[in-house]
């Protein structure tokens, strides 16, 4: 088991007052909170975070981590010292709230694992239906174009006949349906947290996000793809041949298009009762000058066009 | 064959706009209605329908009251702040999302 070093955790001095504590924790549970923040291990520093404040916060448990003494370096192999927890009380085991399954090892073994009392949450009768879990999965375009089947991984923390909480892994093969958009959900009954007293298990709601594609992007149900032209063919108009989810379609470009110009091919989005439409963004590509005869071509352009694309700049 | 292969195929429903009673939403979420309905007053989610009765909440709802509880929960914030901030949020992934599709991501 590994040493935490909860002040460094919270960036404090181990002489820092309660108020320095308490102002830590909310300026770096804004950083990284997971809703918030856009840093890649958030999740996993805001949940080391809760359990540094878990303990900081709370004189005594912080006391009794104090007298495990400085000398201790994060990381270090760890074996609490006897007695070290001699004259103090943690009530009701270790956890005042929070997410019970996030804790270490660490701290379980210093203050021990108590039953999952979620605060604030709706807890009636002994006859009770399951909790409803929640989950992100990441599906590709084409799931959501053709309809697919996808397997997914589920850690759920669930609580045992003791009361503590063991993370279950399982595995599901999920339908996605047709035409579903990134944020639907999509709910499977009884798939959820298991109900207690003969009642019902709860539901399994899966949130929908797609991954990100090398060619396509996503918005709503809209599809929008960047497709290369050369310069004759956006000025002069042309025909051209253009991937789609659902195969190559021809496309007609009209004359004088222009960089960015959108192109919009009706219903062939994502599928669905009113489909999404697929957009064509048009990005003029330069031929190279690296020739003798493609230079002569510039040339020419050069003393033949009178164009001046910064004449809006006033020069 | 691959061991995945021999699992069944679990085919869920597709939760459709504005589908959500409010006891469906208080249950995925764990909360208790009274939290809902000041959410709903404080224009943090809106559901369809006039009467309590016969809300509708949507799966965006959904995410919303999620977001919601944990802000309260990790943050302390109080409704008007948690009001302001998935405002905020939100605004921050539209621009996000305009960005990618003009193609500066």
């Amino acid at each position: 088991m590994q040493y935490k070093d909860y002040y460094k955790i919270m960036g404090l001095s181990r002489t820092a007052s309660q108020d320095e504590i308490k102002r830590a924790y909310r300026k770096l549970a804004r950083k990284y909170h997971p809703d918030v923040s856009k840093e890649k291990d958030a999740e996993a520093k805001f949940k080391e975070l809760g359990e540094a404040y878990e303990v900081l916060k709370d004189p005594q448990k912080r006391a009794a981590y104090d007298r495990l003494g400085s000398n201790w370096k994060a990381g270090e192999d760890f074996r609490p010292p006897p007695n070290w927890d001699e004259g103090f009380e943690f009530k009701g085991g270790g956890f005042s709230g929070g997410d019970a399954g996030a804790f270490s090892d660490f701290f379980e073994q210093l203050f021990g694992r108590a039953g999952f009392h979620p605060s604030g949450r709706e807890q009636h009768g002994s006859h009770m239906r399951g909790q409803d879990s929640h989950a992100k999965i990441y599906i590709d375009l084409e799931d959501s174009i053709r309809g697919s089947t996808r397997n997914i991984s589920l850690s759920t923390p669930e609580m045992d006949a003791q009361g503590y909480v063991k993370v279950k892994h399982r595995s599901l093969n999920i339908k996605i349906p047709k035409g579903i958009k990134p944020g639907q959900h999509i709910r499977l009954s009884g798939q959820g947290g298991l109900g207690s007293g003969g009642g019902k298990a709860g539901d399994l709601l899966l949130e929908i996000a797609f991954n990100s594609h090398p060619l396509y992007r996503v918005s709503e149900t809209d599809i929008y793809l960047d497709l290369p032209v050369t310069p004759w063919e956006a000025a002069l108009g042309a025909k051209i041949k253009v991937p789609t989810p659902e195969g190559s379609v021809d496309l007609k470009i009209p004359a004088n298009s222009r960089q960015g110009s959108k192109l919009r091919l009706k219903g062939r989005g994502l599928p669905g009762k009113t489909p999404g439409d697929f957009f064509v963004v048009l990005q003029i590509a330069l031929p190279p000058a690296n020739t003798e005869r493609a230079k002569a071509i510039y040339r020419t352009m050069q003393q033949e066009l009178d164009f001046n694309p910064r004449l809006p700049l006033g020069v | 064959m691959n061991s995945r292969d021999l699992l069944p195929v679990h085919t869920g429903t597709v939760i459709e706009e504005d589908s959500l009673t409010l006891e469906q939403l208080c249950h995925a979420c764990g909360v208790h209605a009274d939290w809902v309905v000041s959410l709903v007053e404080e224009s943090i989610i809106e559901p369809e329908g006039k009467e309590i009765q016969v809300w509708r909440f949507s799966g965006a709802c959904l995410v919303r009251v999620r977001s919601a509880l944990r802000l309260q929960h990790d943050l302390g914030v109080n409704l008007a702040g948690i009001a302001l901030a998935l405002d905020l949020m939100e605004e921050l992934e539209n621009l996000r999302a305009q960005l990618k599709i003009a193609g500066h991501d």
